[in-house]
């Protein structure tokens, strides 16, 4: 066991963890937050994405025990995020989720490619997102989404 | 493009946004997984590395015996056994943990727990598994050959069913000029829900109950198999189906883990927990689409179809899994691959082949993805024999729109449709000249384009005389929905059947408020649970919104009419002059109303203002439903593409897509868009992408999504949908299924696009997925033979 010490969502948790603990069983065995999703286990569904330091990651290859010192915002962080309001309404109105398994960490790719490209073009949108597998909606609703919620920002000169 | 819906409506035909998103977007979903117990434990299973082998020996670690489970400690456990009625069907018994033989890689062989997944991992690891190893049966045709090792040892051969639809086409083969043989086939694939299986299992005490929480489409239906297969009564299980993520019929099945785990939680009054891994799925459950096609299309020599000729062979896998069974999927090939088409004679002889793979399910379109692609490849290729574009072709044979309802050459009854003009729609938005006249200016960058259209029909929603023709373990036969009005006026729903992405916490809603005029925002729909809800054998062939949708409108239509007895006591008005909308019940042409609200609350807290002679049943019911025929309804659609293929890389890309679609009445357009992008994004990965290889020893060669490709967001075109609304004449309100189709038509138009671009080469593929590998191969081979 190691102990690490890290914070989740804004609060400061310490913990002994093995070491082969990944990120995401951590976070939901063990602090209960479980609204981030595990879907391949191998870093290439993206269903587990959520951000490390501001960045968003795959916590299903990410060790608990590597995150010591880290600053981790899962879904439930980002409750009254501004941005992710915005897109939770786009997600709505464009029919952007059917079974919601990948939505969680698609939410979180989608606010990363508003506030880091807010100039992206569909084509970039969609090469931003191919790191997130969504098996129901076949990408449209996720793409318009985010293209609706960029125009909107543009419009009202919000988030630069 | 949908018919206008007043503003503001939000019944029959509205876009509704989705009542079911807010917990999803917040990470609320509540997925089987998510579920805290206290003292939950976790299972990994030891599962079989061969594809065919004699079981010698498993040895548990020592001082692991009570943590280590083989079939011989599982006392009284039946075999998952799936009977298919139709005459030869030969029976196959899957042990839920590996008895002598095991037939097929990743069939369970032992059950180990711990305290964590990685301990039970651990301990997985140190189980000692002695093989023998048998004769391999890895391919579908040479399984059929008579020489081939047999997957069970007393079957005279490898097939579950061999069925034929018989006829003497001697006339047309004399008659015909065009002749076109081909031979057809599509890979195994993995269905690849982004979640995996998932089952918790747990013993409620006080009830005397096993409580299983399952990642299913059918919780009443795996209640069912569960105690049959523990021999224990029904009443001793309750399944429970929460959010599951993504079903597409991966999770339409009893699986031998809830056997294993329900059996565990019994016997040790411990909750434990097994979660499908990627590693799990893709090693041991690529188990659909696996179709091979020996077809031959008869035309005069203008194209018009004078018959069919097909020997077609489905790879059924090692086992018939319990409700579908292995023949559902060959029996489906025969009955359907005439699919919209008028033709004279037809023959088709199919076989469900018994492989040392992984038992076959019924993947989104079932068989109709693997025959839409063998008629329409046919259907090119005596369009190219004809010199007309195929798209006329097709034309002259599709089932006229005078001739609805139209019964077809297997028996089909079309309840619907205009099949010509769902085809001249889709020609005139693919804008076809246009098309031509690129191809023949040629691509500055070299690569050679191509256009190409396929059409089908979706029979959704069959019921009862379809399916007891089958004979399979499961029959559905009325849909109930219970309705109860609460006392603040707000409405409960329970259905059997299961959503799990489909949106029908909304579209039921939007049901509701067009017979009751609630707000959809006032109705909860429960499902999932087999303690709360009527039995219903799920959410499987695109039923749902015909025979939920039916059943929620007829317990409605119950509520409502005594809704209204009761107002019109309460306004001294007779019942037939009241009406519901807006949440009042209102006295026609006045406005004199009361609300739904104090009627339901004058119903159960102030009785003495009934009349005495009330109904007494109240304002909850049950009441069920049944199509006008149950034979399904008859959605169809005609997808059309054109790609751009790279001679050089064998890559394809498609430059423009377009579906024109009928549905029927529409209950939720926008959900109804959904569903079918996410079919056609489906169906493109198994047009261009997704594919499970086996080798000559039956073993899996993708085990990781970077070797199975499944469709990304770059891999999407931009779509074009139009969407015909003739409604369904045998449905409550003209709805038609249609949560498959999108996935069916897609390798057949992008195949066709790329034999349109590639025919002067030579080239003409009949194979999908169109991999690089594969299309560069052709693109040789052509080259070679020239």
């Amino acid at each position: 066991m190691t102990r690490i010490a890290l914070k989740v969502n804004g609060q400061a948790v310490e913990r002994d963890v093995a070491p082969r603990r990944n990120l995401v069983d951590f976070l939901r065995d063990e602090l209960n937050l479980t609204g981030t999703n595990v879907g391949c286990e191998h870093g290439v569904c993206g269903a587990c994405t959520l951000e490390i330091d501001g960045a968003p990651a795959r916590s299903c290859i990410a060790f608990a025990v590597a995150c010591d010192g880290a600053s981790v915002r899962t879904i439930e962080g980002f409750d009254d995020d501004p941005v992710m309001i915005e897109l939770r309404a786009a997600f709505n109105a464009e029919h952007a989720l059917q079974c919601g398994y990948c939505t969680p960490g698609m939410l979180v790719t989608a606010r990363d490619i508003v506030t880091r490209l807010p100039d992206a073009d569909e084509a970039r949108i969609r090469e931003e997102l191919s790191g997130n597998l969504c098996r129901c909606t076949g990408y449209v609703g996720i793409v318009r989404a985010i293209v609706s919620v960029m125009a909107a920002r543009k419009s009202s000169g919000g988030g630069r | 493009m949908t018919a206008p819906v007043e503003a503001g409506a939000k019944g029959v035909g509205a876009s509704l946004p989705r009542k079911e998103d807010d917990r999803l977007m917040r990470g609320r979903g509540d997925y089987v997984a998510n579920r805290r117990v206290v003292g939950l434990q976790e299972v990994a299973f030891v599962r079989s590395p061969m594809a065919h082998a004699r079981v010698l020996a498993v040895r548990k670690p020592e001082g692991a015996e009570q943590q280590v489970f083989v079939l011989a400690d599982l006392e009284g456990v039946k075999p998952i056994v799936a009977v298919c009625g139709l005459p030869g069907f030969r029976v196959s018994e899957l042990q839920v943990l590996a008895g002598d033989i095991v037939r097929y890689v990743g069939e369970p062989i032992a059950m180990c727990v711990a305290a964590t997944r990685a301990e039970a991992e651990d301990l997985a690891e140190l189980v000692e598994v002695d093989l023998e190893p048998l004769p391999v049966v890895a391919d579908m045709l040479a399984a059929l050959t008579p020489d081939s090792p047999k997957v069970h040892a007393h079957w005279e051969r490898n097939a579950f069913l061999e069925s034929m639809v018989d006829d003497d086409l001697s006339a047309v083969k004399r008659d015909a000029a065009i002749v076109v043989r081909r031979t057809v086939r599509t890979a195994r694939q993995c269905m690849a829900p982004i979640e995996g299986r998932a089952v918790v299992a747990e013993y409620d005490r006080r009830l005397d109950q096993l409580v299983v929480h399952s990642a299913t489409q059918m919780p009443h239906i795996n209640r069912t198999g569960i105690a049959e297969c523990l021999g224990i009564d029904q009443a001793s299980v309750r399944v429970v189906a929460p959010d599951v993520g993504g079903g597409f019929g991966y999770k339409g099945i009893l699986l031998a883990e809830e056997i294993c785990l329900g059996w565990y939680a019994r016997r040790t009054g411990r909750p434990v927990r097994w979660l499908e891994d990627r590693y799990e799925h893709l090693s041991g459950n690529a188990n659909c689409r696996e179709h091979h096609y020996d077809i031959t299309g008869y035309a005069d020599a203008s194209g018009r179809l004078l018959g069919i000729d097909c020997e077609a062979v489905v790879d059924a896998g090692a086992y018939s899994l319990y409700p579908f069974s292995a023949c559902l999927e060959s029996a489906q090939v025969s009955s359907i691959l005439p699919g919209p088409y008028v033709m004279d004679r037809y023959r088709c002889h199919t076989y469900a082949a018994a492989t040392n793979k992984p038992p076959i399910l019924p993947y989104r379109g079932v068989a109709r993805t693997g025959v839409c692609f063998a008629m329409e490849l046919v259907l090119d290729a005596i369009a190219r024999e004809a010199g007309r574009e195929p798209w006329e072709v097709r034309m002259a044979n599709v089932v006229p729109s005078d001739a609805m309802p139209y019964t077809n050459i297997t028996n089909k009854y079309f309840d619907s449709g205009d099949y010509p003009e769902c085809l001249r729609r889709t020609v005139a938005a693919l804008d076809v000249p246009a098309w031509r006249a690129r191809q023949k200016r040629g691509e500055p960058d070299g690569r050679r384009v191509g256009i190409g259209l396929a059409i089908f029909c979706e029979q959704a929603a069959h019921g009862t005389s379809v399916y007891h023709g089958w004979g399979i373990p499961m029959v559905p036969g009325h849909e109930q929905c219970f309705a109860r009005l609460s006392p603040d006026g707000a409405l409960e729903l329970r259905i059997g059947a299961h959503s799990h992405g489909q949106g029908m916490e909304t579209t039921l809603a939007q049901v509701a408020n067009e017979v009751l005029g609630i707000d959809p925002a006032r109705v909860r729909l429960i499902h999932g649970d087999t303690a709360l809800t009527p039995y219903s054998t799920g959410t499987w062939g695109s039923r749902s919104m015909v025979m939920s949708g039916g059943a929620v409108a007829a317990a409605c239509t119950v509520i409502a009419e005594r809704v209204k007895a009761i107002a019109a006591h309460l306004l001294e008005a007779a019942p037939a002059d009241l009406e519901l909308a807006d949440g009042d019940v209102r006295v026609s042409g006045t406005d004199h109303s009361m609300t739904l609200q104090e009627v339901a609350h004058a119903w159960y807290r102030q009785p003495q203002r009934m009349p005495p002679d009330i109904d007494p049943s109240g304002l909850e019911t049950t009441a069920g439903y049944k199509a006008v025929r149950d034979t399904g309804t008859f959605s169809y659609a005609c997808h059309a593409c054109a790609v751009a293929v790279d001679t050089e890389l064998g890559t394809v890309e498609i430059l423009d897509y377009v579906i024109v679609e009928d549905g029927g009445t529409l209950v939720n357009p926008m959900i109804v868009d959904g569903q079918v992008y996410g079919g056609l994004a489906q169906g493109i990965g198994s047009a261009l992408f997704e594919e499970m290889p086996f080798n000559a020893d039956a073993q899996p060669l993708a085990s990781t999504l970077a070797d199975y490709m499944l469709p990304g967001a770059t891999e999407m075109p931009t779509v074009r949908m139009e969407h015909m609304t003739i409604p369904s004449p045998i449905t409550r309100f003209g709805q038609k299924g249609i949560g498959e189709g999108g996935a069916v038509a897609p390798p057949a138009a992008i195949a066709n696009a790329v034999n349109d671009a590639l025919h002067d080469l030579g080239v003409e593929i009949t194979e999908c997925p169109i991999t690089p590998r594969r299309l560069l191969a052709a693109l040789a081979e052509a080259k070679a033979g020239r």
